[in-house]
């Protein structure tokens, strides 16, 4: 019984997750989040409440116990009637990052696990950059770290401690890591997932519970070359490097096609779910950089701008 | 269907089987390989299994298929074969005939003798694989073609290089070779131990050939079975069954041809014969031939099938010089070789013979049969002790005796120059050559009345009162014969033709008989060959003829019918003979002498048992009747090679369904 290799090294120091120059066209950017969600804390974006930004929004007519700082001194000059100036409120973004870390995400070339934390790492920095409040959720077959709230640059460090220490081990089991992570995170926003979701128990579960908090939900599915075009001949037996699982097959071209085909239909099940729930889905494999992706790829799918 | 082998096939499957059910017990090592997950491995199985037809028989079909195409592999190695003949286990001889009358057209258009090859063939294929043939092709001559081996292939390729000749068909020699072979392979392959020559069984004979065989009735088959394989179908047949050309005696200008031309098949016909001297068109007659009289009914025997046939006799014509003369039958049958004939003729010469005599009446009698009967006018009589003393110019040119004929009665002599010479009552001095003692005997018992030296002689009412008991060399011919002694005898040396009659001529009334001025006739017909063709000159194809070499000569230049030449060193020699005389049609013997000496030979076949070429049903040997058997051979028609197709079939179907894998 072939043993499960150990989870592979991961980089060792930020540069090996993201490299300077790439950091600096990455402040460039922003996450776009579809909904407007009322956050608790002022931060650089729109709220549905008025409040104190610079930005007017409307008027309304003064009631005993409003703040006569916000009183529209001009008009009442003129009209000698009080109104209130009303500005629109800023808010912060809760960004929440869901990032897999089971065994299967240690396999490929280059390693599905490496691409999928620097695409959690880029986007935490954008999210830091625009005084989002970022999540960041590792999980295998259950929440294994959650950190909450970080906001402001100075907290890229310990984001990028984060991702360099977290092992990839263990099972998969996306639904309830899902259910642990809707029950933590309580308030609204961006949740980007990055999985290759090979998991037996299947990800609709896993799903409901996020679209169920009503959160703008991002799917980045990541694959390996390997994955999507086998290089496999002969008469092998297949080890699962997550539950030990052995699938003896005899390597044949209908074989390979029905493979492909399988593949293909899976992840436009995922898709398809995705859509018909309002989320968006993408695919990466990881032989593109992922620096194309982030820049170009999920600027032109509208996760950021 | 049965099977030839299947014994070997039964122990290819006790072995094939077990180990082919033994592999695939092996399981399948598989190389071990981790993936991310086989969540879509197993699923594209599943879907692959879901959809493959045939769900319980596909798990094992590959087992199936091999089961399949071994036991198509274990059909092969059976041996199947349709038709299906089982021979014992034995030891055969094939006779195959390749005389003359094996050159026959069949109706299909095949001559006989491929007809035989191809019933020779299917014997052998029928033969069972421990079986032992030999193969003996026979005309005048038998021939081993194969000693005896197992090895089909090698019998069969054998078979197919035998090429008919224009011989007749003598089984005897073929008989012993045979007997021969048989006896010293069955010893020698035997067990050892007692030899019991008794005991002995020899080879099974299988003889193919259309049956008419000249010396069947003086051969038997001792201590073995013989079949004959009747071979061809074919009857219509006109030939020329004998042939003469003389020249008068008295006008040496004047060629008489004489031809005899026999119709064998069931059909009156009419054709032409027309002679042709050197290919120039000399006469042409017209012939009607009724039916052969006994072409419906069977013959019994090889050689004394009735024809109806008659005798042509062409205008004579004047020709002083030599050539060939040919008579060929203008129709076109099925059995062309007996169509023409050739025979040579020499340029006339006058003959001239010396009598040795010391009698008187003797010599008197001798030249009144030269000088009125024979009308030659050149003799000389000389007396013995004068011819032993005789000067070379006196009796010799260049060498050879200066007479064509030398007539010596009651004289011993050892004056022997190359030459011919007649012996009454004395006996010519030669090592081989003996007289022992007399012998009282008064009439003769028997005598070849077909050699030319005896045509037309009848000695029936010849008595003698005593002759001389001859001791002959082996090489002799035995002309005529007492109750225990030769009364005349031809003795054929090199250089020299000795014919030796054993009684004084004044003791005999053979000379007033009219028996002896014919017999004097065909001496000087054969011996000296001047005056009419030399007999010695026309032979049947096989025969040897022997050549006198002019004086000079070096080299022989035989022309063949066929147009090939040999050349033949006769460097001091006085004869040479030449064999190779399977073809008939004239050979041209050329000298390298200064008068570039040709002679001319010509071989023909003018047999009746030959020229009958309807196949003889009921061939009976020494009068006992051989079991014969007509029509095709059945053949075992080897299946074989359906079986391997049938596994090649079965291989690709299992590399394309391997190559699907569809299996886990």
């Amino acid at each position: 019984m072939a043993e499960i290799p150990a989870a592979r090294p991961v980089a060792t120091n930020s540069e090996q997750l993201l490299d300077p120059d790439f950091l600096a066209r990455l402040e460039q950017l922003e996450i776009v989040s579809r909904k407007i969600h009322a956050s608790r804390q002022k931060g650089e974006r729109k709220s549905k409440r008025k409040g104190e930004s610079a930005e007017f929004a409307d008027y309304r007519n003064y009631v005993v116990g409003d703040d006569l700082r916000h009183i529209d001194w001009n008009i009442y000059a003129r009209l000698d009637r009080l109104f209130l100036k009303l500005f629109l409120e800023e808010e912060d973004l809760n960004v929440s990052i869901i990032l897999d870390v089971s065994g299967s995400m240690a396999h490929g070339k280059p390693q599905k696990g490496l691409y999928a934390k620097r695409v959690a790492a880029a986007m935490a920095y954008i999210g830091l950059c625009n005084y989002d409040r970022v999540n960041l959720c590792a999980y295998n077959d259950r929440v294994a770290d959650f950190r909450q709230g970080m906001r402001g640059r100075r907290m890229m460090p310990q984001i990028v401690k984060f991702l360099e220490e977290m092992p990839i081990e263990g099972k998969s089991h996306f639904a309830a890591a899902a259910r642990q992570f809707a029950l933590r995170q309580r308030q609204k926003g961006v949740v980007l997932i990055l999985s290759d979701f090979m998991d037996k128990g299947g990800f609709e579960a896993g799903f409901r519970y996020l679209i169920g908090r009503n959160m703008d939900i991002y799917i980045l599915q990541i694959l390996s070359p390997e994955e999507v075009n086998p290089e496999l001949a002969g008469d092998l037996k297949l080890v699962d490097c997550e539950d030990e699982d052995i699938a003896e097959v005899t390597i044949s071209k209908p074989l390979l096609d029905k493979y492909k085909a399988n593949l293909q239909a899976y992840c436009e099940s995922i898709r398809s779910f995705c859509t018909r729930r309002g989320a968006s889905y993408y695919l990466a494999i990881t032989d593109h950089p992922f620096e194309a992706l982030v820049l170009n790829y999920l600027r032109q799918r509208g996760l950021v701008r | 269907m049965s099977f030839l082998t299947w014994p070997a096939a039964l122990m290819a499957a006790s072995i094939s089987l077990p180990l082919l059910l033994l592999l695939y017990f092996l399981k399948l090592r598989r190389v071990e390989r981790t993936i991310s997950s086989t969540l879509l491995w197993k699923k594209a199985v599943q879907d692959l299994q879901v959809n493959a037809p045939f769900q319980r028989l596909r798990k094992n079909i590959l087992l199936l298929l091999q089961f399949l195409l071994l036991a198509a592999v274990l059909l092969a190695i059976a041996g199947p074969v349709t038709n299906f003949i089982r021979q014992p286990e034995r030891n055969v001889v094939l006779l195959i005939d390749q005389s003359a009358s094996m050159k026959t057209t069949e109706p299909d258009g095949r001559t006989r003798i491929e007809h035989a090859q191809e019933a020779a063939r299917d014997f052998i294929e029928n033969l069972n694989s421990g079986s032992k043939a030999m193969v003996v092709a026979f005309s005048d001559r038998a021939e081993v073609i194969c000693t005896f081996s197992n090895d089909k292939r090698r019998l069969q390729e054998r078979i197919d290089s035998i090429v008919p000749n224009d011989g007749r068909s003598r089984i005897g020699e073929a008989l012993q070779l045979a007997v021969a072979y048989s006896s010293s392979f069955m010893e020698t392959g035997g067990t050892g131990g007692d030899f019991n020559p008794e005991s002995l069984q020899i080879a099974d004979i299988e003889l193919f050939s259309d049956g008419r065989i000249s010396d069947a009735a003086d051969e038997f088959v001792t201590r073995a079975k013989m079949i004959h394989h009747v071979i061809g179908q074919a009857t219509d047949n006109v030939g020329i069954t004998a042939f003469d050309v003389r020249r008068e005696i008295d006008r040496p200008g004047v060629i008489s041809v004489f031809a005899q031309v026999q119709n064998f098949g069931s059909k009156e016909v009419t054709l032409d014969a027309s002679m042709f001297l050197d290919d120039k068109l000399k006469d042409v007659q017209q012939i009607t031939l009724g039916p052969n009289r006994d072409a419906t009914s069977r013959p019994s025997s090889g050689d004394d099938a009735a024809v109806s046939g008659r005798n042509v006799l062409f205008e004579p014509f004047d020709h002083d010089a030599g050539g060939v003369l040919s008579v060929k039958l203008s129709r076109k049958d099925d059995f062309m070789v007996d169509n023409i004939v050739t025979g040579p003729i020499d340029p006339p010469r006058s003959i001239r013979i010396l009598v040795v005599c010391d009698d008187r009446e003797t010599a008197y009698m001798l030249e009144r049969v030269f000088r009125d009967a024979l009308e030659i006018n050149d003799v000389t009589l000389m007396a013995a002790a004068s011819y032993d003393n005789a000067s070379e110019e006196e009796i010799a040119v260049e060498g050879r005796s200066a007479f064509d004929l030398v007539v010596i009665a009651n004289h011993d002599t050892n004056r022997l120059l190359p030459g011919n010479y007649l012996f009454f009552g004395g006996i010519p001095q030669i090592d081989s050559l003996s007289v022992d003692g007399e012998i009282d005997e008064n009439f003769f018992v028997t005598w070849r009345e077909g050699h030319p030296l005896l045509r037309y002689v009848a000695l029936d009412n010849v008595y003698t009162i005593k002759w001389k008991r001859l001791k002959l060399p082996l090489h002799a011919a035995r002309l005529v014969d007492g109750e225990d002694s030769t009364a005349m005898a031809l003795i054929t040396d090199p250089g020299h033709r000795y014919v030796v009659v054993a009684f004084d001529l004044l003791e005999s009334n053979f000379r007033m008989q009219p028996a002896f001025p014919i017999f004097i006739q065909n001496t000087v017909d054969y011996l000296s060959g001047g005056a009419v063709t030399d007999a010695s000159k026309l032979i049947v194809p096989g025969d040897t003829f022997s050549v006198p070499t002019p004086p000079g000569a070096q080299t022989m230049t035989v022309v063949r019918p066929d147009g090939t030449e040999e050349e033949i060193d006769v460097n001091e020699r006085h004869t040479v003979t030449f064999g190779k005389t399977r073809q008939v049609g004239p050979y041209l013997a050329k000298f390298d002498d200064e008068a570039s000496t040709v002679e001319t030979y010509c071989a023909n076949i003018l047999d009746a048992t030959e020229s009958t070429i309807r196949p003889n049903m009921a061939l009976s040997m020494a009068g006992e009747a051989i079991e014969s058997v007509s029509g095709d051979v059945e053949v075992n028609e080897p299946l074989w090679p359906w079986a391997v197709g049938l596994a090649l079939v079965l291989l690709l179907v299992e590399w394309w369904i391997y190559n699907r894998r569809v299996m886990i």
